[in-house]
């Protein structure tokens, strides 16, 4: 399986959003990059035109516990090697686009990530819960945890 | 003595063939392969008259793994109340216990007897097949000596 | 024109194992579409992650789900130690990768009994299960568990092999591979099983990669992914096995692809032991793990386990975020179900290897 040219992937994006593309590197054992979150749809699009990588494995939100005005989501792409798509959002509106219209896979991973976390996804009709139980009153389960625990 | 008689072989007949229904609230799925390793030939329960059945309406014995999730809740009501008397539950593994690992979780009750009376707990996470056995055999010695809670 | 009428099945129904809901459209015998509720099995691991320190967590990460219990555990293990940045020892590498393979073969053979028994072939189920024991054998004689084997530690595994467990171990791989090729041949020459299977709801992999779907189901369909040899852990880096494939993606290549890989795990149990190298098997860990993220990816019995980790430097995980093959699996289900007959349901269901606490954390 050829892995990809990390480099070409941020001249590529780079050349398609004008934004310089910048490269974290805190993730042990994938490529990182970050983006912005209205972005997405165009690198998600190179990432498949330019480099046949469509494999979504999963899209991970989580809070920092220093950030609480901040939501990151990453979306973790594979192809030969793992490559994630890093955004930050704001807690108080947090907003994507949906890209289920073109990879239907990724419906149930919008659907968790928008009931745990609160995200909302334009582009879609409705986001249905996935996983969490009919009579879930508390709101997103992950976000304003800290003020409930006892740690 | 004609009652004592007919009770006598009412419980020899409802103990050598106890029909199960196994539910599964929520667990992991390691006690439940366990349950239906039963059923295959190492260990075999159709020998002591228990087969596995689908539908509450048949079933003497609810089997219960997991720890109750909120959302199997209304289920395992449902096919409690279905069953017809007299009927035993057993809560099959640590889980269904008291929670397990799980306790503690937000959208776990956290035991089958939150919610229904259990008749015979069954620790261990998963259970062994011969403890479910053990189990099993415990519950026909009291149908034998007619104590139901 | 028959009327539309909608079935409910679950979340208790003698198909399934797990609970699971779906609303299956049917007009006479012809199936129309489907749609599926999750979340019975949601039992919120990801949060009680935060809330225990790292050692807990392999504890809990056990119980995600009880068929590919290890494979969890050794992909959250490696996830920490990367954290740490300790490697552990290379025989431990090896036992890992044995219990990996024992644990393949014995969900292969649990879902090849499923498969037969809801196909009405009970023979085959009770042969298969039956089996399947020898498997659970040499798991509890080497870790003490049958089904949950708290084999991984943080550092390692937590037991040896000794000289009489290694004997006992290749007499009784040789011995079920005698069986598994048994049941292999009834499978590839049984006309029951080919006529209930083959041509039924296939998938293209065109579907495949748009739907995510991994491991055997895409294996099936010619797409040509095993994180063993594409991504491997060690250490996969120095076996040699065959990925499997088959191109026609429908029911019988399911069955075909996840027998053969029996085979196969067989082949590769036998090298590990051949090749185990000597030495410890447990490092000692910190408790605290430095701050930092790692994710680390393995092949499960069912196709990709993922692990995102983050540490805050204290003795708790900041996040822990698990991705289990059969997510995928079930977001294809109602594409797979249009246009097929009401008499195949229960054969693509299990052709798709439902592990729903898996999927539902």
């Amino acid at each position: 399986m050829t892995k990809f040219n990390l480099q070409s992937m941020i001249d590529k994006i780079e050349d398609a959003t004008g934004t310089p593309g910048e490269v974290y590197d805190g993730i042990n054992n994938d490529e990182t990059i970050y983006i912005e979150p209205d972005q997405l749809v165009d690198v998600i699009n190179i990432l498949r035109d330019h480099f046949d990588c469509i494999h979504l494995t999963a899209i991970t939100a989580q809070q920092r516990e220093d950030q609480h005005d901040t939501i990151e989501v990453m979306y973790h792409f594979w192809k030969g090697r793992g490559i994630t798509l890093l955004m930050k959002l704001p807690t108080s509106t947090p907003q994507l686009t949906s890209i289920i219209d073109f990879l239907p896979g990724a419906d149930f991973y919008e659907r968790e990530v928008a009931e745990m976390f609160g995200i909302h996804y334009t582009g879609r009709e409705e986001t249905p819960p996935l996983l969490l139980p009919d009579d879930w009153q508390n709101g997103p389960p992950f976000i304003g945890r800290e003020e409930n625990d006892a740690e | 003595m004609l009652k004592n008689v007919i009770e006598k072989t009412y419980r020899w007949a409802q103990k050598n063939s106890l029909w199960v229904i196994h539910f599964n609230t929520g667990g992991c799925n390691g006690c439940d392969i366990e349950i239906l390793d039963l059923l295959t030939p190492r260990y075999d329960v159709e020998r002591l008259g228990i087969i596995a059945q689908g539908s509450p309406r048949h079933a003497d014995v609810l089997l219960c793994t997991g720890p109750v999730t909120k959302q199997t809740r209304d289920g395992l009501w449902q096919i409690y109340t279905q069953m017809p008397s007299p009927k035993y539950v057993v809560a099959v593994g640590s889980c269904s216990n008291t929670g397990g690992v799980f306790n503690g979780s937000d959208t776990v009750l956290g035991g089958v007897d939150k919610l229904l009376p259990v008749d015979v707990y069954i620790p261990g996470c998963p259970c062994r097949p011969e403890a479910i056995i053990n189990a099993l055999l415990t519950l026909r010695e009291r149908i034998t000596s007619g104590d139901k809670i | 024109m028959q009327n539309r009428i909608s079935i409910p099945i679950g979340p208790q129904h003698p198909l399934l194992k797990e609970p699971l809901s779906m609303m299956i459209d049917i007009s006479g015998e012809k199936v129309l579409g489907g749609s599926m509720r999750l979340g019975y099995v949601h039992r919120g691991i990801e949060r009680l992650a935060e809330q225990r320190n790292y050692i807990q967590n392999v504890l809990l990460i056990e119980r995600v789900c009880g068929i590919c219990s290890h494979v969890h555990t050794t992909t959250y293990c490696y996830a920490v130690e990367a954290l740490l940045g300790i490697e552990i020892p290379p025989r431990a590498q090896y036992i890992r990768a044995l219990m990996c393979e024992l644990e393949r073969i014995h969900s292969h053979l649990l879902w090849l009994g499923i498969l037969a028994k809801h196909v009405g072939l009970e023979t085959i189920f009770m042969h298969a299960w039956h089996d399947r024991e020898s498997s659970l054998d040499i798991m509890e004689a080497i870790s003490g568990g049958r089904v949950s084997h708290a084999a991984n530690q943080i550092g390692g595994v937590s037991f040896n092999l000794d000289k009489a467990q290694a004997e006992m171990i290749r007499s009784t791989i040789s011995n079920l591979r005698t069986q598994v090729e048994g049941l292999l041949n009834v499978i590839e020459t049984e006309p029951a099983l080919h006529a209930r299977t083959q041509g039924v709801a296939p998938v293209s992999a065109e579907m495949i990669r748009q739907y995510c779907v991994v491991g055997p189901i895409a294996r099936a369909s010619g797409v040509d992914i095993d994180l063993r040899r594409d991504d491997p852990l060690p250490p996969y880096d120095q076996l040699e096995f065959k990925v499997i494939t088959h191109a026609d993606g429908d029911a019988w290549a399911r069955t075909l692809v996840r027998a053969q890989e029996t085979r196969e795990s067989l082949n590769l149990c036998d090298t590990i032991m051949r090749d185990m190298p000597d030495g410890e098997v447990l490092v000692r860990a910190p408790r605290k793990v430095p701050p930092g993220e790692a994710i680390i990816r393995s092949e499960a019995p069912r196709g990709e386990v993922f692990y995102y980790l983050r540490s805050d430097g204290s003795e708790n995980p900041a996040r822990v975020k698990i991705r289990t093959p059969t997510l995928s699996a079930l977001s294809m289900i109602p594409a797979q179900l249009a246009a097929i007959q009401v008499a195949d349901i229960p054969v693509v269901l299990a052709g798709i290897d439902l592990c729903v606490a898996c999927a539902d954390r």
